[in-house]
Parts: C-alpha cells; sequence; structure tokens
C-alpha cells in the first residue's frame, strides 16, 4: 500500500475501531491490512485469565485440585511449568482463600513468560526493576527457592505497598526492595548475573485489557517511552555481570519501544547479544520493521500478540554480556 | 528509611515478647541462622531476619547510598510499645507453637473478612490457654489464617453460649485483599 492508501484506509479503521488514526497507520505499515484487521478484531475480545502456582508454599496439584473443587475451569499453559489458564466464572480470583494464602498468583501469560525466559538459578544476584506490583518479583524468588537473592527495585511510593505485600504473601525470603530510579543503577553498588528489565511503556499490548488505552497516547507518548526504555536498558547493562544474562521487555507492541531499543543498545555496547530463547512461545520479534533493517539477531526475541495467541501484546528479548569484552 | 543491626537488649525484649505468646524457644528457630535487622522510619521500627552475607548492607553507609524498604523475612513491627508479629513468619511459626485455636470452615472464611471467633466455631482449643494470649487461627485443611487474642480464659469455653466471642481477630491472610483491593 502506498502511504496515501495507508493513510486512507487508517482514516475509515480508526473510526469503525475507535482508535487513533496515528496507530492504525502503524500497524498497515507493519502488518498489511489483512493482519492489521484480525489484530483489531482480537482486541475486542478479553483475554483468558492465568495464574501461576507459588511452588514455594505449594504444589501445582494440591491448588489445582482445590480451585476444581470451586469450579474454577483450569488448564496448564504448555510452555510454563506452574503457569495455568484459569477461568474463575465470574467470581474474583483474589478473593479465594487459596489466592489470600498466597498459593497462587494472578499473573498474565507473557509476564510468566518473562520470568521463564530469565532463568534465575538458586544462590545467584538478580536485579527486577520497576519491580511492583511484584509478580515477577516473587516469581524469581520462586525460581530461586528463595536462595540467593533478588533486588526489586521500584520508584513508585505507593506502588511499593503492593509490592512488600505480595512478597509477604507469597513467602519470598531472598529479597532485598529498594526504593529508587532504575536509571541510577550505579548507586546499588551491585553487578547481577541476571536482570530483568520490564519497563514501564506505552501500555501498546493491553487494549484487549483497557480500551481507553486507544486514544489515550499520542506518537510523542510513545517517544516519550522510548527514550526512557534506552536509559534503563542503558543502566541495566552496566550493572550486569560478564556472562550474566538480560531480558528486557515490555507490554508495548510498538517496535519503537522494543526492537529499536535492543537494536540501539547492541550498536552502543558490543558485547551484549540477542541470544535465542529456548521456550516455544510466540512469533520472532522484527528485525526489518516499517522496512528498516535492524540487527538481525532480532529475530531471536519473541512477541505475543493478541490476534495470534489470544494474550496481551508483549515482547520479550533475552540478551547476554559476552566475557572479557566490556569496554 | 535505615537499617541497622538489633541491639542485644532490645532483642532480648523482642524474644521475650513472642516466646511469652508462643512458646519458649520459639523466636530462636525463627531466626535459625539469620541475623535480626530492623528499619526505622520516624517512630515506627520494623524488624527482619536477613542472612549473615547480607549485614554489609546494615551499616550507616549503606542506608545512606540504598532507600532499602524491605529485606530478607519480615519478623514484625512494634506499635505502641507491643510487637506484633507479621504475616510473613505464621507458615513457620505454626510449626513450631501450641498456642492455636482451629475453627471450622464456616468461621475460617469470616475471620479473613476481618471476623472474629464465635464459641459455635471453635473445634479445638488448648484448655490451659488464658485470656489475652495470643493464638494462631487455624483451619481444618492445618493452614495459618491469622493471629487472634483469646477474650477469656480457655477453660470456660464449655460454659460459653454458642454465639459468645472466644477470640478477637488481630490480623489475618484476607489483609492482603482488603489492603489492595
Amino acid at each position: 500500500m502506498s502511504k496515501k492508501e495507508i493513510r486512507a484506509k487508517a482514516k475509515v479503521l480508526a473510526k469503525d475501531f475507535g482508535y487513533l488514526q496515528y496507530m492504525i497507520e502503524r500497524y498497515l505499515a507493519l502488518w498489511g491490512e489483512e493482519e492489521t484487521l484480525q489484530f483489531l478484531e482480537a482486541c475486542e475480545n478479553p483475554i483468558r485469565s492465568s495464574i501461576r502456582v507459588n511452588t514455594l508454599k505449594v504444589t501445582n496439584d494440591l491448588v489445582t485440585e482445590r480451585l476444581r473443587e470451586k469450579s474454577v475451569v483450569i488448564e496448564k499453559i504448555p510452555w510454563l511449568d506452574s503457569g495455568f489458564f484459569a477461568d474463575f466464572e465470574g467470581s474474583s480470583p483474589g478473593a479465594l482463600l487459596e489466592h489470600m494464602l498466597g498459593f497462587y498468583y494472578v499473573q498474565g501469560v507473557p509476564s510468566m513468560t518473562a520470568v521463564s525466559v530469565l532463568d534465575p538459578q538458586p544462590g545467584e544476584t538478580v536485579l527486577d526493576l520497576a519491580a511492583a506490583p511484584g509478580g515477577k518479583t516473587t516469581h524469581i524468588g520462586q525460581m530461586m527457592q528463595n536462595m540467593g537473592m533478588v533486588i526489586a527495585v521500584e520508584q513508585d511510593r505507593i506502588r511499593m505497598a503492593s509490592l512488600k505485600s505480595n512478597i509477604i504473601r507469597c513467602g519470598v525470603t531472598n529479597s532485598l526492595v529498594v526504593r529508587g530510579d532504575a536509571r541510577k543503577l550505579g548507586n546499588l553498588g551491585y553487578e547481577a548475573d541476571r536482570i530483568l528489565l520490564d519497563a514501564p511503556c506505552s501500555g501498546e499490548g493491553l487494549i484487549p485489557l483497557d480500551p481507553t488505552r486507544k486514544t489515550s497516547k499520542t506518537m510523542a507518548d510513545v517517544r516519550y517511552c522510548a527514550t526512557r526504555e534506552d536509559e534503563m536498558l542503558d543502566a541495566a547493562v552496566n550493572v550486569l555481570s560478564e556472562g550474566g544474562t538480560l531480558v528486557y521487555s515490555t507490554c508495548s507492541i510498538a517496535p519503537e519501544e522494543n526492537e529499536y531499543v535492543v537494536d540501539d543498545i547492541l550498536k552502543r555496547y558490543p558485547e551484549m547479544e540477542v541470544v535465542e530463547i529456548p521456550i516455544d512461545f510466540g512469533v520472532p520479534g522484527y528485525s526489518e520493521p516499517y522496512g528498516i533493517r535492524l540487527n538481525q539477531s532480532l529475530r531471536h526475541a519473541r512477541r505475543f500478540l493478541p490476534h495470534l495467541h489470544g494474550t496481551e501484546g508483549f515482547f520479550i528479548c533475552k540478551m547476554r554480556k559476552r566475557e572479557g569484552e566490556s569496554s | 528509611m535505615t537499617l541497622s543491626l538489633v541491639d542485644p537488649v532490645e532483642w532480648t525484649s523482642v524474644i521475650e515478647q513472642i516466646d511469652v505468646e508462643f512458646g519458649e524457644g520459639v523466636t530462636k528457630s525463627l531466626l535459625g541462622n539469620r541475623v535480626p535487622v530492623k528499619l526505622k522510619r520516624g517512630r515506627d521500627e520494623t524488624f527482619f531476619l536477613i542472612p549473615t552475607e547480607w549485614m554489609s548492607h546494615a551499616t550507616e553507609e549503606e542506608g545512606e547510598r540504598l532507600d532499602i524498604q524491605f529485606i530478607g523475612k519480615e519478623l514484625g513491627s512494634i506499635a505502641k510499645g507491643r510487637f506484633r508479629l507479621s504475616l510473613h513468619v505464621l507458615d513457620e511459626l505454626k510449626d513450631l507453637t501450641d498456642r492455636t485455636i482451629l475453627v471450622s470452615r464456616h468461621a475460617a472464611e469470616a475471620f479473613t473478612y476481618g471476623r472474629s471467633i464465635l464459641k459455635e466455631s471453635v473445634l479445638e482449643l488448648n484448655p490451659e490457654l488464658k485470656r489475652g494470649q495470643r493464638v494462631l487461627v487455624i483451619n481444618e485443611n492445618n493452614e495459618c489464617l491469622g493471629i487472634a487474642s483469646l477474650s477469656l480464659d480457655a477453660n470456660r469455653l464449655r460454659r460459653l453460649g454458642k454465639e459468645k466471642l472466644v477470640a478477637k481477630n488481630l490480623v489475618d491472610v484476607g489483609w492482603f485483599i482488603r489492603r489492595l483491593g
């Protein structure tokens, strides 16, 4: 499609589906008309709710058995050890006793997947940046079996309360929670074996969960987020130990906040490389979005998309810092 | 907030308060091979148990460098001069103490919504426990739901009407949802 055709088509679709026009123009340029329509239609449907069983406290079997007794429909997520789709049939997932006891955490499939990709190990030092409300921190603590240290960094005072509360509820005892700006990690004085940066983003992947996102953010907002994400990722690279693993993720589908950000980091830090994710989910990251050629290794990153996977939109990229090459 | 080691006099006072409520040696078992530290914010003090190799965080310089909000295992806090146990240690404490009250399924659910415990809901209570005693509230699956304070001597339980108050809810696991919505 020519630019003129894209604009004309976008204008119609934006009106039909209630989006800002610039968003549809980008989708059409990225995916073409047919896939854009599939995406827009998928975003009108609700996302399946899901839970992570907290194996620090209980087994998968115990939780699934008890939830089934309470008429919750449970289905295992194939690539996640303790992840389940859970249909609570109208009841509140947070109000059940099993939730209060910390037996499970209500968490999106992509968020659980990001921690599985990070693959934290017992005894390591792991950084979780922009950590509230604590879904990923508690998942990291769970995978580390409470051994080693997970350092959770959060700047927002109000969100800090939910982070601490979830750590207590889930029985995580190897966390250090620090209030601070994830762009100033040098002050921490740590070198981490693994870092998870699930960056605050424009949330363009959350449209199925929050329809107001169709009109709430401009392209300037996306650019602002991309700049902040770049700063946070840059800071993370600087505190990652040699040979260490960094997972960068966002709940945005915008290449400007994902592949572009990683591409810039790869240019600035030759010791960083994108590595393959040994879990089968999603579709490959874009190495040539909008016809702009980026680092080809970005195909190793993975994307969740509402029209292909029935989840919120999400981007996950796993990187490694090569040993002996830090500048 | 500043993280510091707990001085021995203060720690002795904490041990006394927990052990008096839940049995001698309980605090030592909760401590294990960890070290007690405290975070001070204004007049509030929260106590945590951390691995010995994390002790370097409890220095003045470290306090100036890092704004630590939470560390390791939260033991409890001091409010109005009295030590209050954190929900973080209840699972462990359950296996260390016999100061418990076993309640029916219906009462267990009500307790997690902040309700107190009535006579008709009590399935088991050690008759030697006295009024004011802190007890862990346990359901029929042996899960700890929170802490309550006995409102009578336990040996008077039999003589009580079925709708009379037995234990007042002090803290329960429903706090998570009530606090955060």
